[in-house]
Order: C-alpha cells, then structure tokens, then sequence
C-alpha cells in the first residue's frame, strides 16, 4: 500500500520550499533591493523623514503625466502588434513541417538580443525616408517622395517594439502550443466543429497562458524600453524612463528621480499583479500525451490558409530580415564598392581603443558573461517559478509580484542601483566581469520566470503525487519528474536569458572597466566614434555569435532529450 | 542555502583580493570618446615613460554618465578615480559636489599657457585642456552654400521643413549646448517660442551625436547640430568635403573641456603630473587630430586642415557656467514641455 502524506510531512515540504525560496529571496536582497533601496531612501527621506511630496509634486506635474500616459499608450500598442505578428508565425512552427523549420526556430530570438543602436541603425537604412524600402518603392510605381514615413513618429516605436518583441510571442506561444494534446481537438472534429470553432473554443483557452505570459512579457518590456522611443521616435515621444534618465542622471535630482522610479514600479508591478490574477482563472491543464501531428507544408494542394501563410511569411521575412540584411549591407561597403575592409580593421589593433578591448575579447566577454549570467538565473528563475506555481502560501501573488521587480524597474535605474550596490560593502566587485554577470542575472532571471511560469502550470501534477507515494524523495521527484518535464521550457528559458545578457548594454556601461568590454558596448564606442562601418561589422558579429550559440543551445537540449521533433 | 552563502563569500573575498593586487595606478575617469577617438592611447604612453606608474583609462559613456558613476561610487564608500575629465557643461554643478582638489600654476607648469578665458570654473579646480564650437553642419551633395540658413531664426523657414536632426539636451552633451546656443541667442523670454517655430523643421531629436550624425550620412536629414571642426575631419580623414559646418550669422556655442583632481586621491602628485602632461605642448598638439578640437595650450600648432576648414564663429556665446547649473533644471524641464506636448 502507498504511504500517505501525513502532517509531518507537510511541515518538511513547506519548510524545504522556503529555504529553496531563501536562495533566490537573498539574491535578490543583496544584488537588487538593498542598492535600489538606498537610492529610493535619498530621495524620499527628508530630514530624517518619509515624506510623499515629491511623488505628490510628480502626479499633480501635466508633463510626468503626459510621459507617463504616452508610455501606457505605445506599450499598448506595441504588444498589440507583436501578437499579431508572432501569433501566425507560432502557428506555422506548430502546425507545419518545412525544410529549414528547426533553424528558423531557433533563430527566432535573434532580433530580440540585437542592441538598441544596431536595431535602430537597421531600421534607418531599411524603413528610413531614404532607406532600401522607400527606395525600391518609389522606383518600383515611379514615385517622387518617399510613400512610407513610418519612422520618426509613434509607428516607428511600435514596428521597432514588434521587431524585437513578435519573436517572443511567436517562441513563447510555439513551445506550449507543441505541448497542447490533441486528443481534445480531435474529438471535437468527430463531433463536427469546424476549424475555425475549434480554434477559438479548445486551442485558443488552452493557449491563453502563453499567450497572456508573452503578452505580459512584451507590455511590461515596451513600457520600459529606453533606446527604442529615443532612437526611432525621437525626444518628441518620450517616455517615463526618458523622464527617469533625465532627472538621474542629467539633473542629478534623486528626490523626483526617486519619486518616478516608484511610480514607474507601482504601475508595472500593478501590471504584473493583475496579470497574475487573469492567468490563475485562464489556467487550463493539458497533459500533452498526444502531441498534434504536423504536415508537411509544400505537400497536398494549395488552401486559402496556406496561402495566406506564405504572405505571411514573405512579410514577416521582409519585416525581420530587412533591418538586418542592411546592416550586412551597410558593414560590407567602404565608399561605393563591396568589400571585407570593415572587417578587417575590426581586428587591426587600430581599433582597440574604439571597442576598449581587442575584439577577441570582446566576444569571449560577451560569452562568458552570458554564461555565468545564465548559470544564475536559470536555477534561482526556476525556484521562483515553481514556487509561484506550486505554492498555497498567502499573498503569494503579491510575493511573486515583488520577485519580478527587476523586470518591472526601468534599466537607468538598475544601471545605477547595480553600481552603487557593487561599489561598496558588502558587495565590493566594482568593475570585474563577476559583477557583470550578477546585474545581468538580475535583469534577466524574471524571463526565466515568465518562460517557465506556463510550462510549469500545464504541467501533470498527479505524475509528482504517484511518485511521492511510491516513496521518492520530494527532491527526487523534482529531479526526475518535474525536470525531465520542463527541460524544454527551460531552454527556452535559457536562451531567452542568454540571448537577454548579450544585448545588455546600460548595466554593463555602468560596470565595466576596460578589458571587460562585451560586444553591445564595442558597437556603442565604434558609432561614437564616427566609425559606422566598423560598427556595423561589429553588430554583424553580434548577430553572428548570438544566433550560432542559439543554434548550439538547440541542438544540444534536442540532443538531452533524445531527440524530439 | 549555507553553500550558497560560502560561495558568495569566496567571489566577494576573491574579487577583494583581485582588486588590491597590482602596482602602483593612477585611474582617470572620462568620457568614451576620448578613449577611442581621442589620445589616450598616447597619453598613456608619455605618462608611463614618465613615471613609474600605470595609467587607466574608465569610462561609462557620456561625460554625465561617467560623473553619475564618480558620484555613486564616492557615496557608496570610495572610487578608484584619481582624475575626472568631462565638458564643463555636463557638470555645470561641480562646484556643489566639492569634489575636486584646487590646482595652481606651481602644481602645473604649463597652466601657463592657457589663456584666462578659457578658465570657466572660478573655483580653479576644472582645468580646461581644450574646446569647440558647437554649429550646424550641412551636406553639400543636398543643399548648396546659398541654400543655407542666414541664421537660427532662419532654419524655422518652411523650406526647410523636416530637414533637421538635434540632439536630446537632457541625454546629449551637443543637444544641451544647442539648447544654451538657443537661450543664448533670444534670451529666457524667448527661446522656447524660437523652439516652437522650429518644430516643423526637427525631423526628429536623436539621444546622442551619433544617431544623429548617421542620419545625416544616410540621407534621412540634410541639416544636423554638430561641430564646428566637421569639415576638417572630413578633410583629415575621410578625404571628402561632403559634410561642412558653418556658422549660421557667424554664431556658434562654445564648449571647454575640463580636467580636476579627485578629492579622495592616494597620488595628488602623480595627478598633477598628469594635467601637466595634457596641457604639453606634445600632447596637445594630439588633440585638433584626436579629439577633433583645439587645443587650451596656446603654443600647440594647429594641422594645416584647420587653417584651411575650422570654423572659428566670430559670434562665439557662451553662458555663465554658474547661471548653467543654477538654471538648467528649469531650462530643461520648459523645453521638454513644449517638445512633447505639441
């Protein structure tokens, strides 16, 4: 007979989970809160006292309201879009099977780590007044102006948003929708529901959890985004972190600036919180015994669906691979002619002052700071998220909440907070690679979290109870239930984290020293220095390096897992 | 939770014990691109030829970013830095940090050949060692030199419409001498209504120089704040005059760059050497080429592409570096206003 659970053993589960929680709880106290709080504390401490005026004197200001609805306004729309471009691209990578589809998968994440400035440079030279697009088109129907301004304004925000963040909804969205069973589906079929009610009556519910999670991902991660609006919107479209920058870093005026950070937080926390509630009552369990069959995509007769698919996909490719082909363009011409010249002068020891390093280093810093990053917060992001999950504790939302502060705090402030906490006890790493590592393990372990969160909740749990009743350990269970079960979800984690770390740059200007140079920087210090050629190459290499290791981190977890589809 | 523990333990005292190691430094805090772009590599060089001493160069961006770091870091215990060196702009509050020591003549030899106007800190603490004007500069291949605007209250004409790129004065060290160039030209009263008119003409404010300077060689803008210099760079290295500056009314904004002492250095005496060896006749001679600016020390010869390109303004502004930092706040916050809300 299987022993039962009794009180006792309760007591040892809850306690083993809190001091698993400890872990990451006491990461985060050192690493974030205790510098974050010390900056709040100048500038809301007032003669020995909390005081609320400056965040009265913020909210009763027309101009931070004015930021702060602008920013709520193009998240919004940025989130919008990027579902509606990163829907029918998971769509395809679930249901079709086409040459190339395994490296089109993984390649998916690239737009997503490429810095800022490199995006921006692409998007200039693709979607620019004079840029390829605009060229082509008006050569194409003999036109005399440009016919798409779509850049310096709100749209170039939002389609930037879209490039970067469609990807995510499209990886987030494909690996649960590959785990959903199609035995529901199919059943529905013999009972003649058409497709089209299938969809949104089984697929669509069961997916809601990666859909909210990426949704959710994107919002909170365009209602931070800095570079972007400044870069293809221009000062005209600020946004609260522009108004954060400002008041830090310009005015030096902690007390607003502190004020800010705070508004800033409440709304992303209160973002995050109500996301949490919505996605408890969307939770569906689905057990992914039967995974959907794929068809081949350029077999059988052409549909209206499949068609409208190749649209989309001749779009989709224009859309992502325009910006990035014209940096390639853009780091293969020196005056009117093709050549490898930026390439070359990259490695001449000329240009080691431009990237602070030799660009041999540049990159192995690049990696190794991805690596150890990824090493932190792929173990403390899977203890938050299987806590958030499997927890009954009270307040538990609001906890997690509070454990997803890093995502919900705007990068200037990390920046800051992450030096001064490294720029004295207890924590003295001031300018080493380690404390790189750190403040991008901060940064990106909420996307671990927010990548495994849905994997973890559609996960079976009555496998963990019959292995616990056999008798395993609950550690045991974890490691050879629960793990086997999630590992791709934590790829998927993985590469996010990576990929995250190597485009970080705002933290990383702040940290480091010379020597310590990663590649995002090296591109920065080129374009400063008049050298765009070369800065292009650069971010080629960027693009280069990042999607080489996705496609290693791919190969290797299909390899762990004995090879799936 | 305990290995936890020791293992962050063993990196704290690791990265201690790695910190310590090492001969004697003396480290300078500046701007990235004086690294890049400018002498470091040779001031490196001379200064460690000179003393036995190695010389690092840290930078975290901008010359505001670097002085939030110095900031930061002194608050939270201590800074490695020996030397800071910005445009005196991005520290128009220097004097309230108290963060330098006083440098005399005596300390460095060669103060002397700097002229006195260059001088903006009263406090004597900011050594200039070089400066520039802030203008516009246009491309040749889109406007020609009679196309141009006669002034800044010209650049409003609709002909130029959607022509201009500037700078962010809250994230851009040009940005924000533009915007002093503007208050400079009409005065308190009327330097936003001069912003008003100008908006049609503003294609977009980029956050930095260089997202600027790529949309003007990309061809999105024809029209861009830049420097004074830009035609002797294009002279000097990319052997074409495509991009000129010019000087709309013969006016320009003028930029000093400035070097101090930090209070907290182990090696006063080394520092000082250091000024002394910036302010050299060798060095500065460096900088037109470099850094692409003039140089403070009146001996160093000029390269024959600045007598040729270098544009000096006959009208140069400039504003009290005190009325700077007691005003800029305000300045920014009303310009900001009226950016966005239009």
């Amino acid at each position: 007979m299987a022993p039962r659970l009794g009180a006792g053993d309760y007591d040892t589960v809850r306690k083993g989970r809190l001091v698993l929680l400890a872990v990451p709880l006491g990461f985060l106290a050192l690493v974030f809160y205790y510098p974050l709080g010390l900056i709040l504390k100048s500038g809301l401490i007032e003669g020995g006292r909390l005081t609320l005026s400056p965040l009265l004197d913020i909210l009763s200001d027309r101009y931070f309201l004015h930021l702060i609805w602008f920013t709520i306004k193009q998240a919004a729309l940025s989130t919008l879009l990027s579902i509606a471009i990163g829907l029918p691209g998971a769509y395809l990578l679930t249901r079709y099977e086409f040459p190339g589809k395994r490296t089109i998968r993984s390649l998916t994440v690239v737009p997503f780590v490429l810095p800022a400035i490199a995006v921006a440079l692409g998007f200039i030279l693709f979607f620019g007044n004079s840029g390829y697009l605009n060229r082509w088109l008006m050569e194409l129907f003999d036109l005399s102006g440009p016919p798409l301004r779509l850049l310096y304004s709100l749209s170039g925000i939002v389609l930037a948003h879209a490039f970067y963040n469609a990807p995510i909804v499209t990886r987030m969205v494909n690996a649960a929708w590959e785990g959903l069973d199609s035995a529901v589906d199919e059943a529905a079929t013999s009972l003649g529901a058409g497709r089209l009610r299938r969809f949104l009556g089984i697929t669509l519910p069961l997916l809601a959890p990666a859909l909210f999670s990426s949704a959710a991902l994107v919002f909170i991660f365009t209602f931070l985004s800095f570079p972007i609006v400044l870069s293809l919107g221009g000062a005209r479209y600020a946004t609260i972190e522009v108004g954060i920058y400002t008041l830090i870093r310009t005015l030096l005026d902690y007390r607003l600036g502190s004020a800010l950070i705070l508004v800033e937080m409440a709304l992303s926390l209160s973002f995050s919180y109500i996301y949490l509630r919505a996605e408890g009552r969307f939770a569906f369990l689905s057990r992914g015994e039967r995974e959907a069959p794929t068809r081949a995509f350029f077999r059988g007769r052409l549909t209206l669906g499949k068609g409208l698919l190749l649209v989309y996909s001749l779009l989709a490719a224009v859309f992502f691979l325009g910006p990035i082909v014209s940096i390639l363009a853009d780091s293969l011409r020196v005056g009117g002619g093709w050549t490898l010249a930026n390439y070359w002068e990259l490695v001449s020891p000329r240009y080691n002052p431009f990237l602070g390093s030799s660009p041999l280093h540049t990159v192995t810093n690049s990696l190794l700071v991805g690596g150890i990053s990824t090493l932190i917060s792929l173990p403390v992001g899977t203890v938050v998220a299987w806590f958030a999950v499997r927890s009954r504790l009270p307040g538990r939302r609001m906890l997690e909440a509070l454990l997803m502060a890093p995502l919900a705090v705007s990068s200037v402030a990390v920046g800051f907070a992450v030096l001064r906490g490294f720029s004295g006890p207890p924590l003295y790493l001031g300018g080493t690679l380690v404390a790189i590592a750190l403040a991008h393990a901060v940064l990106t372990y909420p996307f671990v979290v927010r990548a495994l969160r849905p994997v973890l909740e559609g996960l079976d749990t009555t496998l963990v109870e019959a292995a616990r009743s056999l008798g395993a350990s609950r550690v045991r269970a974890f490691f050879e239930v629960d793990l086997p079960l999630i590992a791709r979800g934590m790829l998927v984690a993985a590469v996010f984290a990576f990929a995250l770390s190597m485009g970080e740059m705002s933290a990383t200007i702040m940290l480091m020293r010379p020597g310590l140079s990663t590649i995002p920087v090296a591109v920065y210090g080129l374009l400063s220095a008049r050298q765009f050629g070369a800065a292009s190459a650069m971010a080629v290499v960027l693009i280069a390096v990042t999607a080489f290791s996705f496609l290693v981190i791919d190969r290797l977890g299909e390899e762990l897992q004995g090879g799936s589809k | 939770m305990k290995k936890s523990v020791l293992v962050l333990a063993a990196i704290v005292i690791t990265a201690v014990g790695l910190i310590g190691m090492g001969k004697e430094k003396l480290v300078v805090y500046t701007y990235s691109s004086f690294v890049s772009w400018g002498p470091a590599a040779a001031l490196e060089e001379a200064f460690e030829a000179r003393y036995d001493c190695d010389l690092e160069f840290v930078t975290a961006g901008g010359g505001k970013a670097t002085l939030s770091r110095l900031l930061a870091e002194r608050e939270a215990g201590g800074t490695d830095a020996d030397l800071f060196m910005a445009e005196m702009n991005d520290v128009p509050r220097i004097a309230t940090y108290d963060l330098f020591l006083p440098v005399t003549m005596e300390d460095v030899p060669n103060l002397a050949y700097v002229p006195q106007e260059l001088s903006l800190d009263p406090s004597g603490r900011l050594v200039p060692y070089e400066y520039g004007y802030i203008s516009l500069t246009y491309d040749s291949l889109v406007l020609s030199e009679e196309e141009l605007p006669a002034s800044l209250e010209g650049l409003a004409d609709p002909r130029y419409k959607g022509m201009l790129v500037c700078q962010d004065p809250r994230t851009s060290s040009t940005g924000f001498s533009f915007l002093l160039w503007t208050i400079a030209r009409f005065g308190e009263e009327e330097y936003l209504d001069f912003w008003r008119s100008l908006d049609p003409t503003l294609l977009t404010i980029t956050q930095g120089w260089s997202e600027a300077w790529t949309l003007l060689t990309r061809g999105e803008a024809p029209l861009v704040v830049s420097f004074s210099t830009d035609t002797a760079y294009g002279a000097m290295y990319e052997d074409s005059l495509r991009y000129r500056a010019f000087a709309p009314a013969g006016q320009g904004y003028r930029t000093v760059y400035g070097v101090g002492i930090v209070r907290e250095t182990d090696q006063p005496e080394l520092a000082k050497g250091f000024i002394d060896l910036l302010l050299s006749k060798e060095i500065q001679e460096l900088l037109p080429k470099t850094e692409i600016m003039f140089p403070a020390n009146a001996q160093a010869i000029l390269p024959p592409e600045y007598e040729e390109h270098a544009i000096v303004p006959s009208d140069a502004l400039m504003l009290p570096i005190a009325m700077v930092g007691e005003r800029m706040e305000e300045w920014l916050h009303d310009w900001a206003r009226v950016i966005t809300t239009q």
